[in-house]
């Protein structure tokens, strides 16, 4: 029986090492788990140690053995009320409805423990090994029936609005815990309630709180504020940018409302997600509209155009110019304070039949060593990138991935370096039809 | 002619201020004569003062713009209306068009191009005028007519003030001055509308290429008339068809 416990102890262990490891949200339900996994350990631990007291009446003093019987019950109180507590978060959280029984259970707690630890121990011995019966021991039953019945009882109310995976991991602890307490209740020498709490907490580990689930959770919840963040009502930022470029006007300072007109074009223009495919000129308007303002803030910055007139009607992927251009200036030209050029330039391309290449070039710092390729091998394996939240890759990635998947796998971007310094960002398109 | 009674409405006063403090309407021979901040104003001022022209944002209080139209519509036939919106929206902007409103403008106003949609009105008052001529003789005997047919049927060609002197045995300075009289435009101004127009009908209606629209609209060069077409409506031409064709398929 003690090697049982041992066993049981250290695969729990492990999960709890696991667990805790992980990176979560702090919710209730997970709080929840994180305090049932340390009680759970604990219990065993005490589980473990009155599996030898209780066969050892003689040696061990009776103050001891009944110290540990105590705990011993007292937690395994504590965890049903855990268990209980689990499955209403959990019920809560699915259907929104407060935890009306919450006072009963704690209520219950209070007495639980109270009777615990004031009522008389019995042990009856046994041949097949000694354990403890009485009032105490009943007590212990009722609270584990009184909890079992409440998590149930909510399980049943709610059964339709529960997700089914959830209902599924509820539904096999609520199982395992009547299936165990019966059978200790036919034979109380089975001493097998250590096993069924560790299967109980497994069920829920393995169903609802694996670091699987919960890294989910968090970039569920990171991307969540992401999308918040960027729902700034368009009309509203026309119109209050529109209002201070009139007043500047009005006040007579051109050049303020000139700016203020190239920023509401900016943001109009780059507010277009609905479409995936604009036509170049659309793009170079945006991209125009970016680096005027951009060259007005660094006034040592130039931007040049090489744009192929007969291309201006030609389809290109939504936003796909500023992002690249964003990123010379940042890592390329921010190294060498804003002094240098970005030259556009977009053409039929001489290499590939039937395509055009755009190409983004800057006069900026270059690569460090070995960041070239670092960025290639990313470009190239675009596909197996998880998909980061932070970081100055994500732009040309997500640039990447879009070529990908509006123009099909053989197009798409990637980096040279310039021989007089700087690099050059080369997208390679399809030539559209109306690009004649 | 006499001068344009315009009527502003938005709700923000430091737009209807910009607009009338910072357009030369005096050199487009307007005049601003009141000013609306809500629908329920306008459809009052529109009422009391007869404005031929109203600029009105569609997104206003109490009742939006496009309900000022339909409403207006009926007791003011002959009111102008050009809207200006912050939403770029094709949608608003087919809605707006169904009420056939004269010009469609988007936030922020160039107030230096707003001419051109003023412009755009007087000619087609004009031609309103024209066809409302009930006597096809009287019609005949004036030359401005005879001029802007004229202008109509040789689209494609050269078309010129010179041209004009040439054919009708004037002087080019009279024929001039006759626009500035009759329409309230310049020639040049009112050559680029109809050739736009014509170039908008083709776009729509037809399946030529942009290169083909361009030329039977005059333009000889197509990078030229994508430029002038992108200053008059906003977007190129072949982005011009692609938003009715998306738009018509979606309903």
């Amino acid at each position: 029986m003690l090697r049982m416990e041992i066993a049981l102890f250290l695969v729990l262990a492990f999960v709890a090492i696991v667990y805790f490891s992980a990176g979560r949200r702090h919710t209730p339900l997970h709080q929840t788990f994180s305090i049932l996994l340390i009680v759970v350990l604990c219990h065993l631990v005490f589980d473990g140690i009155t599996v030898y007291t209780v066969n050892h009446l003689e040696t061990v003093p009776r103050l001891w053995n009944d110290a540990f019987h105590r705990l011993f019950i007292g937690t395994m109180i504590l965890i049903s009320f855990l268990f209980y507590q689990y499955i209403a978060i959990l019920v809560e959280e699915e259907t929104g409805k407060p935890r009306r029984l919450d006072p009963a259970a704690r209520v219950y707690l209070a007495i639980a423990v109270l009777g615990d630890l004031l009522l008389p121990i019995h042990y009856a011995v046994t041949p097949d090994g000694n354990y403890s019966d009485g009032i105490h021991m009943i007590f212990c039953y009722l609270s584990v029936v009184f909890y079992f019945l409440l998590g149930t009882g909510l399980l049943l109310t709610n059964w339709k609005r529960i997700e089914p995976k959830k209902k599924m991991a509820i539904g096999i602890a609520s199982l395992v815990e009547l299936i165990i307490t019966t059978l200790q209740a036919i034979d109380h020498t089975w001493l097998i309630s250590g096993m069924g709490i560790t299967l109980i907490t497994l069920a829920f580990y393995l169903i609802l709180e694996n670091p699987d689930i919960l890294r989910a959770e968090l970039t569920e919840q990171k991307m969540s504020m992401l999308y918040l963040k960027s729902q700034v009502n368009p009309h509203f930022l026309y119109n209050t940018l529109d209002t201070i470029r009139i007043q500047a006007q009005l006040n007579g300072d051109s050049k303020v409302a000139d700016l203020l007109m190239r920023l509401v074009d900016f943001f109009r223009l780059s507010v277009k997600v609905d479409r995936p495919m604009v036509s170049l000129d659309d793009e170079i308007e945006l991209l125009e509209a970016y680096m005027e303002l951009m060259c007005y803030r660094y006034p040592t910055l130039r931007c040049e155009y090489d744009i192929d007139p007969e291309l201006g009607g030609a389809p290109v992927p939504n936003f796909i110019l500023q992002p690249i251009v964003e990123n010379s200036l940042l890592h390329g030209l921010k190294n060498m304070g804003y002094r240098g050029e970005v030259r556009i330039s977009a053409q039929v391309s001489a290499a590939h039949a039937g395509c055009m290449e755009i190409a983004v070039s800057d006069t900026g710092s270059g690569f460090a060593v070995g960041k070239k390729e670092a960025i290639n091998r990313m470009l190239s394996d675009y596909a197996k990138q998880a998909p980061k939240l932070t970081g100055s890759s994500i732009g040309i990635l997500n640039v990447q991935k879009r070529i990908k998947l509006l123009c099909g796998r053989a197009y798409g971007l990637s980096y040279t370096e310039n021989e007089g310094g700087g690099v050059t960002a080369h997208i390679l398109l399809p030539l559209g039809e109306e690009s004649k | 002619m006499k001068k344009l009674r315009v009527l502003l409405v938005d709700d923000e006063i430091m737009i209807r201020e910009g607009f009338k403090r910072l357009f030369d309407w005096e050199a487009h021979d307007c005049e601003v004569v009141g000013e609306a901040a809500d629908g329920m104003e306008a459809l009052t001022r529109i009422d009391t003062l007869c404005p031929d022209l109203v600029i009105m944002d569609i997104n206003i209080p109490i009742l939006s713009g496009l309900k000022v139209i339909q409403l207006s519509r009926i007791r003011h036939p002959d009111t102008a209306f050009v809207i200006v919106s912050g939403y770029d929206d094709f949608s608003y902007c087919r809605e707006a068009l169904r009420l056939q409103i004269t010009d469609y403008i988007l936030k922020p106003v160039n107030y230096e191009e707003f001419g051109t949609c003023i412009d755009n009105l007087k000619i087609s008052r004009f031609e309103r005028r024209i066809a409302a001529a009930d006597e096809p003789e009287a019609r005949e005997e004036r030359a401005i007519t005879g001029l802007t047919r004229y202008v109509q049927a040789h689209l494609a060609e050269e078309v010129s003030l010179s041209v004009l002197a040439e054919e009708f045995h004037l002087n080019a300075q009279y024929i001039s001055q006759l626009f500035k009289n009759e329409i309230g435009v310049g020639f040049l101004a009112y050559l680029t509308n109809i050739r736009m127009e014509h170039a908008k009908k083709l776009l729509l209606s037809t399946s030529l290429s942009i290169a083909e629209v361009a030329e039977r609209s005059g333009y000889g060069d197509y990078r030229v008339f994508t430029k002038a077409f992108k200053k008059s409506e906003g977007v190129t031409p072949s982005q011009y068809r692609r938003d009715f064709l998306d738009s018509s398929a979606e309903g």
